[in-house]
């Protein structure tokens, strides 16, 4: 279970971008964070791995706070927390195993990690996890060479190399086609099921929330306007989510 | 998985990350090492010792950089012999871009036959890979020592060069472009004056740029070789004859605060280019 | 609000500012042409003349065939001299760049100094960093290493550290959600993806070297470029010309190579 409360960030004095964000994602379930661009999606998706550090505030794993952690801590428990991105970030010149075998990194010693050095056990469950995403074909060619979709597939294998309690996604299908959103947007509500896995999506496209997400979570200028499932959500919750600041309306009809 | 229905593949018993391109590139660099290595074992040291020179080295950079003077010339002759230097670098810059813009343009294989641009590129390959220097000597043999011989033999080099990076630049232009223009009957010339000159400005320029910097510096290299009088010369005669090295500091100064400036330059000329693309 | 310039405007204004350009740039010609002491006509006339000089003088002939083993083995003491510089500053390079580059600087104060080093380093011109080895060292070929390596260090440096800030930093945020440490990021992220563009970086510096070491080498009295000074300065000119056209043919060889490794390993 992940509880994130009273959450505060602000990148500069003048402007706060996250205000005393509070939320659950449960085991099991599909959250998505939903809202407007520069709402603070990305912020708070971040703040969860400690990628961003955030002001005030308590993120709660199984009860571990992780901004409480040291340094050695935070590894520990980076390594049990997947993530995938909207360009993927994989690294291009690499195989797709490799790039899989990444994600054991944070339960490696720095020299091992550092010289590649994985064992047949690993390498075995890479493949294995290559195949489960339909990529058993690609293991050993350059990702920079894979298509957007397979890349994102290989993207979750890392993730699911981590033997994650969570995986965070980051716009995870902003660059895909409708083919392949549908594939990773698949893929992931069946781990969430299968593995018990809290899967915490940030998503720009409403349709995509509201056929996959179990639990949403609406934010609007870093506050919480709307937690609950998808089937709470009302035309008029769904207004208030997008409304857009009234001063940029203004300056809008200026122009 | 649900979304995936494959058999399940066997793996190959051991799984090798060593794909071609990675073997070669770690043969590569083994190779190199091993050359260094051997290199390094067999540097013929003439029996120095590391230590005093050392001691010595940072004893002469103290003296160099914290401690500059002018020694046996004036202010007024080192800075006078830092715009000769100077006056070369712009002087072979210009003479060598208009000469290699026009070779450039039977250099490049969109514009002329294959057979033109392959014997005009091996030629200036040939040029380029003699190093400036060289042609520096062999032009004050012909001319005699002083400023033309260095002119001469910085230009040759700049002129293989830039027709280089010219050509290059023109094989760039979409070949629709000359076709289209072709086909409707527009001669050579105005092709290369209205298509392909004004797309390529900002390449060409930044390259002649690019190349000023090299001239300059080379200019202050061979100026001990070619006697041209200029602040190279100064630096050899310093450090090589005098053992002045305060003089040497303050010269190094000199050229430091040239490269200062042409690096504000540079960044300037890039960050017009930027913004008109 | 300014108005719109007709087409006869747009293209009147536009050749005025060629015209001025033009007139700037003969303006500088002329003034370095007072300034240097150059005869533009004069000079450009006696080029042909000397060509046919070079080729009358400079063609290698049979006795020439006699200098070959000295001339093979400094050649070959010179390019072993050129690698190893490269190699050597390469590895401090790297090791610099993943300091100084933005993505993965441990501090900002780090950047700072390495950029400031490296502009330093490769600002002092090749005839001071010989002249000052020189002085320390000796005539001896670890003079004309040390020159190189020096030379190399400072465009090595730059040069690495533009490539590794070219890569995107969500990559290497990438690395880190996974719990990898610092040397793990650099190692498994950095180092593999800049791995390709150093490698041609190298072999262009040994290519740079090979040419500046006949500099170096008249400064320190080393390698190839002593060699060439010496038969050069005793009128001994065919020899002269069989350095040269060796150096040449070695180049472009060393060229094409590195070509050709350049396309094995994208």
């Amino acid at each position: 279970m992940l509880k994130v409360i009273d959450l505060d960030k602000s990148y500069n004095r003048q402007k706060q971008s996250l205000k005393a964000v509070s939320f659950t994602a449960k085991p099991g379930e599909v959250t998505a964070i939903i809202g407007p661009s520069g709402a603070g999606k990305t912020t708070i998706l971040r703040s969860v791995n400690q990628l961003i550090k955030d002001d005030a505030g308590q993120i709660l794993l199984d009860d571990e706070d992780i901004r409480q952690a040291n340094k050695s801590d935070l590894r520990r428990i980076r390594h049990h927390i997947g993530m995938i991105f909207q360009n993927y970030n994989l690294i291009g010149p690499l195989t797709a195993l490799e790039n899989v075998l990444h994600g054991r990194l944070g339960a490696k010693s720095t020299f091992a990690g550092m010289l590649g050095l994985y064992s047949a056990t690993e390498k075995n469950e890479a493949a294995k996890l290559l195949q489960d995403v339909g990529l058993a074909d690609f293991a050993l060619q350059r990702c920079d060479q894979l298509s957007g979709g397979q890349q994102q597939r290989v993207g979750i294998a890392r993730a699911l190399m981590q033997h994650p309690k969570m995986i965070l996604c980051d716009e995870p299908i902003a660059s895909l086609d409708p083919k392949s959103t549908k594939l990773v947007m698949d893929i992931l509500r069946e781990l969430a099921q299968s593995k018990q896995l809290i899967i915490l999506i940030n998503l720009h496209q409403l349709d995509i929330a509201q056929t996959y997400a179990d639990h949403i979570v609406g934010i609007n200028q870093g506050t919480i306007v709307f937690e609950g499932p998808e089937r709470a959500l009302t035309p008029e919750k769904l207004q208030a989510i997008y409304r857009q600041p009234e001063t940029k309306a203004v300056t809008a009809d200026a122009n | 998985m649900k979304t995936v229905k494959q058999a399940p593949i066997s793996l190959p018993p051991k799984l090798s990350l060593l794909t071609r391109p990675r073997r070669i590139l770690r043969t590569v660099l083994g190779g190199l090492t091993l050359i260094t290595l051997y290199a390094l074992l067999t540097l013929n040291t003439a029996g120095l010792k590391i230590s005093s020179a050392m001691s010595s080295l940072g004893n002469n950079l103290n003296i160099m950089f914290l401690h500059p003077g002018v020694g046996q010339d004036t202010w007024s002759l080192l800075l006078r012999a830092l715009v000769t230097s100077i006056s070369l670098g712009l002087l072979t810059t210009i003479l060598g871009a208009l000469f290699a813009f026009f070779i450039a343009m039977g250099a490049a294989r969109n514009l002329a036959p294959a057979w033109l641009a392959n014997t005009i590129k091996a030629a200036m390959a040939f040029i380029r890979a003699i190093p400036t220097i060289l042609w520096v000597l062999i032009y004050s043999v012909v001319m005699g020592l002083g400023a033309s011989a260095a002119v001469v033999g910085l230009t040759f080099h700049s002129i293989a060069y830039l027709v280089k990076a010219y050509s290059e630049s023109i094989e760039a232009t979409p070949a629709e472009t000359i076709e289209a223009l072709k086909a409707s009957g527009v001669r050579f010339w105005p092709i290369v004056f209205q298509a392909i000159l004004p797309s390529i400005i900002p390449a060409l320029l930044s390259w002649t740029f690019i190349r000023f910097e090299i001239n300059f510096a080379n200019a202050v290299a061979v100026g001990a070789a070619a006697g041209a009088n200029d602040i190279g010369y100064y630096l050899f005669m310093a450090s090589g004859f005098y053992f002045n090295f305060h003089e040497v500091g303050l010269i190094v100064y000199l050229l430091l605060a040239v490269a200062v400036v042409l690096e504000i330059i540079s960044i300037q000329l890039r960050g017009h280019y930027l913004k008109q693309n | 609000m300014p108005t719109k310039p007709t087409p006869q405007q747009f293209f009147r204004r536009r050749n005025r500012q060629l015209l001025i350009i033009l007139l700037i740039l003969i303006g500088i010609y002329w003034l370095s042409m007072v300034l240097v002491n150059f005869q533009t006509m004069s000079s450009l006339a006696q080029v042909p003349a000397g060509l046919i000089w070079l080729a009358k003088n400079f063609i290698p002939t049979q006795r020439s065939l006699s200098y070959l083993g000295a001339i093979s083995f400094q050649l070959w003491r010179t390019l072993l001299v050129s690698i190893a510089s490269t190699i050597c500053a390469g590895l401090f390079s790297l090791f610099f760049a993943v300091l100084g580059a933005k993505p993965t600087a441990p501090a900002p104060y780090w950047r700072v100094i390495v950029r400031l080093g490296a502009s330093l380093v490769r600002n002092i011109p090749v005839v001071a960093w010989s002249m000052i080895l020189l002085f320390s060292f000796k005539q001896s070929d670890f003079t004309g290493f040390l020159a190189l390596f020096f030379m190399t260090l400072g465009y090595l440096t730059r040069a690495f550290t533009e490539t590794i800030e070219d890569l995107d930093p969500e990559k290497l945020n990438a690395l880190r959600a996974v719990g990898a440490t610092y040397l793990q990021c650099v190692f498994c992220g950095v180092l593999p993806e800049v791995a390709t563009t150093l490698m041609s970086w190298l072999l262009y510096m040994i290519e740079n070297n090979l040419r500046d070491a006949t500099l170096v080498g008249i400064l320190t009295g080393t390698g190839i470029g002593f060699l060439f000074n010496y038969y050069f300065k005793s009128f001994r000119y065919d020899a002269a010309g069989l350095i040269v056209l060796l150096i040449a043919v070695l180049v472009i060889a060393l060229e094409l190579t590195s070509t050709r490794i350049r396309k094995a390993i994208a």
